[in-house]
């Protein structure tokens, strides 16, 4: 082994001839292990991605965000998928046919002869019944529970035949549950014998693919699963890489390491002028929203003409520019286009009006001017977004003072189980991840979650009936316009400011085919090579 | 002092080591005056330029002029080297005396104290106390007080004992010397060269300091330039311009550059034996 010390005396040894002697060697051997690795990368058809984190569980009950539901999606098999495309859709997986025959149940009859691996059997209605029930089962304490929202029972019918039952409408079912995290079908069997649920290992899939080892923070690697019952997978493997930062990201892009990534914004730019060879650059509309919220219940920001002021004051466009390189458009709400209950306009213009703060602030009697604090997670695009707000609120005569926290703060910071700290915030730059379905954007703002994820402690019982109503409600018509009225109210109380939805910019080698979602989201299992 | 500073003149090293120290600190302490912009204004139209006869040194992606903020960054980098070095050798030369000069017991106290307090990696103790108050330009400045406390103080402590056997002390002490007379009149003068050379050495420790919490998001707050947020733009931007990168830069290359040439030179004067020594 060779320690610190013999490392320093090694160095302190060699000589200029001895070191020429030795890169020589070095730099030999890193060409032999390149060769070696491209004879193998020929052998094989690898597919090389990069996921924003790393992996953190194979049990759809516990999956955390969009690595692993794109670990999931490729090693189990739902009884729909999201289609690839620019519209949001969905196209049959396990399922030979499905249908929603009343407001309450959905029926749906499986594929035969699709087989669990692990010598587990082949995927019967019991398995559906079974992957959906535990996640109800509140001694499972599944953290994706809220996601089949209504979910009452499903009831096998025979074999492949099944009846989702639900204790009142739930249209979401279709958005963010069945073709999502929780629409994982896991083998029955296979769940029982490992003791009910599972970690970062599986027992039994039946995807596309299957799971062959994760070396924590390095990567995840998938390998073909040849008794898939949809046909030959495209690849050989699929290597999953966790790397947080995008420009990390495009660099090992532009070295070859991985075949495709999302880009930062500011990268598009110089990029599209001069895009790396043989790689194609494409651009997805985002659901992500990102707003800034006033804590009503805050003594400074309790008086509702304050928080209009703040409205008024925040320029969008400014923020568009210098965050987000021109590359977002202003939001306005917090249901992106393409979505139902989407506003096409908000009430506050996205420009900034100090004429306009300056009336409120003199009707809150702070025509003096009023000091408040920002809240802000320290990433560079919030960070330059804070220093937006700061300038054109100080034409208002609001002095901002920016607060910037690293993640573990941050994400406790409104948190009333996790200390005092959600009293002192006044305004909080946020950003909130989505899925699909309006319900999954105004859920977060109702009075019950004031402490957990309703930060502006907003509370309106008319808000509140009208999401229960919208989240049971068929007609896509009504729920478009109960969403677009919660926003609306949102908006009324003066607590929140929405500035964009962001945007997905990917990249991708022309080797590949990629498949994205709407929104720029990968489907891994549905790459194949050009 | 004047003899002193016509011999680091005589030193080709310590001459250019002056040099870009005076040049930092006046142009920090006159940046109201030599800045061409406001330093928190912002130009979104001309962002993300290069170096121009309007901006020396281009701007960053809210459109302030970099060279401006690399000036007014230099103010908060000399502010919490100044009082940090200050209040944590004062603090120091206080415990080392009383360590040095005091009972055994109480020599045992601070030292445990010193030890307990080099045994934290000092950017771990500065990332851990800023996650716990949050982040603010006292908070970096209180965390280098006390990461640099056991420094000075060990030096002091060693002098101090060093020179407490020495005859002089003995017959001042004979005579009835107060201890404040003692400390103050023969030991302070004896410990204050090494003193002088480490604080020199440490300030460019401390600015890159600063610098690394404030890349960090834990220094000063924004709007605030600092050389460290300044190379945080920087380094988010690397790709669509090198500017804020080498604007930041600059400064923290010169400082490090400026004191280690000039407390070099301080060194060889006040101590020529310690060089041999190193």
């Amino acid at each position: 082994m060779i320690t610190k010390q013999s490392k320093k005396d090694l160095l302190k040894d060699l000589n200029r001839r001895q070191f020429l002697q030795t890169s020589g060697a070095l730099g030999l051997a890193a060409a032999t292990s390149s060769i070696a690795e491209i004879v193998y990368a020929q052998d094989k058809t690898i597919l090389k991605i990069r996921a924003y984190a790393d992996m953190r569980s194979l049990d759809p009950a516990f999956s955390q965000g969009i690595t692993d539901e794109e670990i999931h999606s490729c090693i189990y098999s739902k009884l729909i998928q999201y289609k690839p495309g620019r519209e949001w859709s969905w196209e049959l997986d396990a399922a030979e046919s499905i249908e929603q025959v009343d407001d309450t149940h959905i029926k749906f009859k499986l594929k035969p002869g699709i087989m669990f691996t692990g010598g587990h059997g082949e995927m019967t209605a019991e398995d559906v019944k079974y992957s959906y029930e535990r996640i109800l089962d509140d001694a499972l304490e599944s953290t994706n529970k809220p996601d089949w929202g209504s979910l009452k029972e499903v009831t096998v019918d025979g074999k492949y035949e099944g009846t989702i039952v639900f204790d009142e409408p739930y249209p979401p079912a279709w958005n963010i549950a069945l073709p999502y995290i929780v629409g994982n079908i896991i083998s029955k069997k296979a769940w029982e014998e490992a003791g009910g649920k599972v970690d970062t290992t599986t027992p039994s899939t039946s995807g596309p693919y299957l799971h062959k080892e994760w070396q924590p923070k390095q990567k995840t690697i998938l390998v073909r699963n040849p008794d898939w019952h949809g046909g030959t997978a495209a690849f050989d493997e699929i290597h999953i890489f966790p790397i947080d930062d995008e420009n990390t990201a495009q660099i090992a892009f532009e070295s070859g390491d991985i075949d495709c990534t999302r880009l930062s914004l500011g990268a598009v730019g110089n990029l599209k002028a001069s895009p790396p060879e043989n790689s194609t650059i494409e651009e997805y509309p985002s659901l992500y929203y990102v707003w800034v919220g006033m804590n009503v219940e805050n003594e400074a920001m309790a008086d509702q003409n304050l928080r209009k002021a703040v409205q008024h004051c925040i320029d969008v466009p400014s923020i568009l520019q210098a965050s987000y390189f021109g590359a977002a458009e202003a939001s306005t709400g917090i249901i992106a286009p393409g979505l139902i209950g989407h506003r096409p306009q908000s009430m506050v213009p996205p420009e900034s009006d100090i004429a306009k703060a300056k009336e409120y602030l003199a009707a809150a009697g702070l025509d003096g001017g009023v000091n408040v604090t920002l809240d802000v997670l320290n990433k560079a695009a919030n960070v330059t977004t804070a220093q937006v707000i700061q300038a054109t609120c100080a034409e208002a005569g609001i002095s901002v003072e920016v607060n910037l926290h690293e993640s573990g703060a941050f994400w406790s910071l409104g948190d009333s189980s996790a200390g005092e700290r959600y009293k002192d915030i006044q305004l909080i730059l946020n950003r909130f991840s989505m899925a699909p379905d309006p319900s999954y954007a105004t859920a977060w703002f109702v009075s019950d979650q004031k402490g957990i994820w309703n930060w502006e402690r907003y509370s309106d019982q008319e808000f509140d009936n009208l999401e229960a109503k919208a989240k049971a409600t068929s007609d896509p018509a009504q729920r478009d316009e109960m969403y677009r009225k919660m926003q609306d109210m949102m908006e009324e109380s003066g607590a929140y400011r929405f500035i964009t939805h962001e945007a997905t910019p990917v990249i991708y080698r022309n080797t590949i085919k990629p498949a994205f979602r709407p929104d720029g989201l990968p489907l891994l299992r549905s790459f194949t090579g050009a | 002092m004047i003899d002193v500073l016509r011999r680091i003149t005589h030193e080709p090293l310590g001459l250019i080591g002056l040099i870009l120290v005076i040049l930092i600190v006046i142009s920090a302490i006159l940046a109201g005056v030599v800045a061409p912009y406001d330093p928190v204004a912002l130009n979104i139209v001309d962002r993300l330029q290069g170096p121009s006869i309007n901006h020396l040194l281009g701007t960053d992606q809210l459109g302030r002029d970099l060279f401006s903020r690399v000036l007014y960054g230099g103010q908060v980098a000399l502010k919490v080297a100044l009082i940090s070095i200050g209040a944590a050798l004062s603090i120091g030369v206080l415990l080392g005396m009383v360590a040095g000069f005091g009972p055994r017991w109480l020599d045992n106290i601070i030292m445990l104290f010193f030890d307990t307090i080099r045994s934290f990696p000092t950017v771990m103790f500065a990332l851990a106390t800023v996650a716990l108050v949050g982040p603010s330009l006292e908070t970096v400045i209180l965390v280098i007080i006390v990461t640099s406390i056991p420094n000075y103080g060990r030096v002091v402590r060693t002098q101090t004992l060093s020179i407490k056997s020495n005859e002089f002390i003995r017959a001042e002490h004979g005579m009835g010397a107060s201890l404040f007379r003692i400390l103050g009149i023969h030991v302070l003068p004896n410990v204050m060269g090494p003193l002088v050379i480490l604080a020199s050495m440490d300030i460019p420790t401390v600015i890159a300091l600063e610098a690394g919490l404030s890349f960090l998001g834990m220094g000063v707050k924004p709007p605030t330039p600092s050389w460290g947020s300044i190379l945080n733009d920087g380094y988010t931007l690397i790709r669509n311009t090198p500017w804020p990168i080498i604007a930041g830069s600059i400064p923290l290359v010169l400082i490090t550059l400026g004191f280690t040439f000039l407390g070099e030179s301080l060194r060889d004067l006040i101590d020529p034996k310690l060089r041999k020594s190193v």
